[in-house]
């Protein structure tokens, strides 16, 4: 996979895009074999921040793990904790109040909404634009506030509970959460017109890389990436969990596979999470939002999996447990690390901007490739 | 449902223990119980029914460390869970040229357990620098180890009625 | 003594005029990196520099300050004495042909026979200092950086030369005070928008303006060709780009928009300038506005476009205009 030396006939040099760049998200080191502005090979060098999460998941108990969850992907910290609070209780048969999983719900999407947005305004910053990332993380930031009322953390969350969540909302975040669908949908203009379409933008995304089927297939490609290629799947909707088979909302698909429609398709699921989180205020049950469980919790020996969709793809959680308060094994599947490991297919043959145009399509998060 | 029946058909074909098991209880429809042999049988019958890999793992337990392998499938809600323990040499042959990303799965599975898988085009460490290659850091203490039946859910019935006892 | 007052007085006004020419430019250059950065903040929904001064106006001076107290760090396998004649590559062309610039009817220091061909020549120089920088650095993303902008200086040199040519042809002269004191019926943008619009864009490429900032392109080589710089030389090349622009929309006003020419003010010899820099100073806000907006294009697409669209223009520009001015 690798060459010791550059290939002497190709006249090929070995550029390092290393573990601090501004365009790799996080601490990820890419091996380029380049021939002058052409990728020839890319060979992602993992590891830099190797947490060993997995075997942290061995040694605490189950609810002792929560807070490591949220580290994952810390982008949508919720989405990944929810797998995790939704694992613990499927296996031990624990029943979550509606409250509890319509505020879960609720508080998913905005966290995937928050993703996107973020994910907008770091793709455009990696073209070049420096002024979209501003107008993203200013609509972030209204996210932020609205979850950290009822949470208390800005990004790393531990708001969910096993049984439920940790507080009720209240009238206050309802209110704030339905101006903020409000202000959204407005804003959807403002990035049409400063983003999608900008001459320059088009040129450099459209028709630049293919993602196909095939290679959804073979890599274990999940997420809004694969469903620009086509393929319409969304565990909310295929394996459905939690409240999501009460919600009427699309998934969006994309047709060539270009990171083009991957672009779209994204802005097109922030609206679907608008439509879901309007559903949900509309309809929220009254009821309590946590039921006890025992202090030690001790769950069946067995094992159990658990995937949920995040902003990124499918995270799915396998743990193996032998009766006590402890995991035996707890493996979590990352999407962000079976995306990356097509890049060395993808880029052949690449310009060097459109390698750091591709990563940003990719919509990576290091901490959750290396774990 | 027709497709998963002619599925479980051909996995008993493999021949492999194959279950189906209660999707709400265990978060896949399938178990498959196999031997190493059997690995790229089931692999390659999956990959023609355009199933994709959700990871490679293991875990370890006496006798032997154990391969775990999920697949599940874009059409029909269809989640396969299998378990393929290691040879005496601790080796398992590689399914990386039939789904490529078992590529790094495999590789991280080799750092985190030592399992080495036959084939493999570049099994070198993944996560883990190089010097570290040997530090196998999932692999269990002695007392810690468990069996297969310690570590399984309520022995051999049928898993679609919930187990008696249950902790409240 | 005696020798001081038997020196030519044109040779004193020389001097001063130079010496007042390259303490303005560096006083402009200083303005318009505030006035950038307070702009981009506008642009970006946000105030900009607040904090030093009122509204942040002493924000460049804060910066040169810190940036005199750090390091001058010289990588251990760069080659030291071009790598510290950089940066004074990057300023000193473009300071030096400030000097044929006409800023009003009497200010403007020497004006050359020549002096658009003069222009023309320092501004090709430019490349030298990118070039030198990034060769010299020893760093493969500098080098990236450096080579990206020879392609692309000398890609942009020749609609920039073709359009300016358009306007030789009308003036018949290539003295920058000719050019200008034939604009006083009509200016030139009026006779020739696409050679103007094919000068600003050439213009912005030369300087390495967004959205053509390839060889400093920060998310894809860190920071191109002046990565290994620190310090006061780091800022210098700063400078500089704000000085080439600076010279770039100066060029373009008195070529285009009449130079010093308006409604009339009291001493108009001088107070011409007043004009001048309210024109220069529009085009440099536009320029500041493409910036802010666009993301950055491709280096194939950069040169396609030089070489498919912009150069095929300039000529069909020139032939016309030729045709036109013999009629």
């Amino acid at each position: 996979m690798t060459t010791a030396t550059g290939n002497q006939d190709r006249h090929s040099f070995f550029l390092n895009m290393g573990p601090q760049h501004p365009s790799t998200h996080g601490v990820l080191r890419i091996l380029l074999e380049m021939d002058g502005e052409y990728v020839l090979e890319a060979e992602p060098v993992l590891g830099y921040g190797h947490r060993i999460q997995e075997k942290m998941g061995e040694s605490r108990t189950w609810k002792a793990f929560m807070p490591n969850t949220s580290r994952l992907d810390y982008v949508g910290a919720l989405i990944c904790t929810h797998g995790y609070v939704g694992l613990i209780e499927r296996m031990a048969g624990i029943e979550v109040p509606p409250r509890a999983e319509y505020i879960r719900v609720i508080t998913s999407e905005l966290n995937r909404i928050g993703s996107h947005l973020l994910w907008l305004g770091a793709f455009l910053l990696d073209l070049g634009a420096f002024t979209p990332i501003m107008y993203t993380f200013d609509d972030r930031e209204q996210i932020l506030d609205i979850l950290e009322d009822v949470t208390g953390s800005r990004l790393t969350y531990c708001y969910y509970r096993v049984g439920g969540v940790n507080r009720d909302i209240d009238e206050s975040f309802i209110e704030k959460t339905r101006d903020f669908i409000r202000r959204l949908r407005g804003r959807f203009k403002i990035y049409q017109d400063l983003i999608t379409d900008n001459i320059i933008f088009i040129k450099r995304v459209r028709d630049i890389v293919r993602f196909t089927p095939d290679m959804a297939r073979r890599y274990g490609l999940t997420g809004p990436l694969l469903r620009s290629t086509g393929i319409r799947y969304d565990i909310r909707k295929n394996e459905p969990y939690s409240a999501y088979s009460e919600f009427d909302f699309e998934v969006p698909v994309g047709t060539t596979g270009d990171c083009m429609e991957a672009y779209q398709v994204r802005i097109r699921e922030m609206e679907q999470c608008l439509r879901i989180i309007e559903q949900a205020l509309d309809r929220l049950p009254e009821g309590p939002v946590l039921v006890k469980t025992p202090r030690k919790l001790k769950l069946p020996p067995g094992d159990a999996s658990f995937s949920v969709e995040t902003a990124r793809g499918e995270l799915a959680y396998y743990l193996v447990s032998d009766g006590s308060d402890v995991p035996y094994r707890l493996k979590i599947r990352s999407p962000c690390f079976s995306n990356l490991s097509l890049l060395p297919e993808v880029c052949r043959d690449m310009l060097l901007s459109d390698l750091v145009m591709v990563l940003g399509t990719l919509d990576l998060v290091i901490p959750a490739i290396d774990r | 449902m027709d497709e998963t029946d002619r599925l479980i058909d051909d996995l008993g074909g493999l021949p492999a223990a194959v279950n189906r098991v209660d999707y709400r209880r265990r978060g896949f429809h399938l178990e498959v119980l196999l031997n190493a042999e059997q690995v790229r049988k089931l692999a390659g019958m999956l990959r023609d029914r355009e199933f994709y890999l959700s990871f490679v793992s293991a875990v370890h337990l006496l006798p032997a460390i154990e391969v775990l392998y999920q697949f599940a499938s874009f059409a029909l809600p269809c989640r396969i869970m299998a378990r393929a323990a290691v040879t005496e040499g601790g080796t398992m042959p590689t399914i990386s040229d039939m789904f490529h990303g078992a590529n790094w799965h495999e590789r991280e599975t080799r750092d985190m357990f030592g399992v080495v898988f036959t084939g493999h085009p570049y099994l070198e460490p993944l996560l883990l620098p190089e010097e570290d290659a040997d530090l196998k850091p999932l692999l269990k203490a002695e007392g810690e180890l468990k069996t297969v039946d310690k570590i399984s859910a309520q022995p051999k019935k049928d898993a679609a009625e919930p187990p008696a006892e249950e902790e409240r | 003594m005696e020798d001081f007052n038997q020196l030519p007085p044109e040779l004193i006004r020389m001097i001063v005029a130079v010496v007042v020419v390259i303490g303005f430019v560096f006083l402009n250059s200083l303005v318009l990196g505030y006035l950038e950065r307070k702009l981009a903040g506008r642009f970006q929904l946000r105030p900009g520099p607040m904090e030093v001064g009122p509204q942040g106006v002493l924000q460049l001076i804060a910066d040169a300050v810190k940036l005199l107290g750090k390091q001058f760090i010289i990588p251990r396998e760069a080659n030291a004495p071009l790598f510290r004649l950089a940066p004074f590559l990057a300023f000193v062309p473009v300071g030096v042909s400030f000097i044929v610039i006409p800023f009003s009817q009497k200010l403007q220091v020497r004006d050359f026979d020549v002096g658009l061909v003069f222009i023309l020549a320092v501004m090709a120089f430019n490349v030298v200092a990118t070039l030198v920088a990034g060769w010299m650095s020893n760093n493969k993303y500098s080098l990236f950086g450096a080579a990206r902008s020879v392609a692309q200086n000398v890609a942009y040199e020749i609609p920039m030369l073709l359009s300016v040519v358009a306007v030789v042809l009308i003036t018949n002269s290539v003295s920058m005070k000719e050019i200008v004191l034939s604009q006083q019926e009509v200016w030139h943008v009026v006779t020739q928008p696409v050679a103007f619009l094919i000068y600003f864009i050439a213009g912005m490429a030369e300087t390495h303006r967004a959205p053509f900032d390839l060889p400093e392109a920060e998310s894809e080589l860190t920071a191109g060709f002046h990565t290994e710089f620190s310090g006061i030389c780091f800022s210098f090349f700063f400078l500089a780009e704000y000085t080439n622009m600076f010279f770039v929309g100066s060029v373009a006003v008195a070529l285009f928009f009449g130079g010093w020419s308006g409604p009339t003010l009291p001493w108009m010899d001088y107070s011409g300038i007043v004009w001048y820099m309210l024109k220069v100073y529009l085009l440099l806000f536009i320029m500041i506005w493409i910036r802010w907006t666009f993301p950055r294009v491709r280096f194939d697409q950069l040169l396609n476009f030089c070489w498919k669209y912009l150069t095929p223009i300039a000529l069909v520009n020139l032939l016309v205009t030729a045709v036109l001015v013999k009629l």
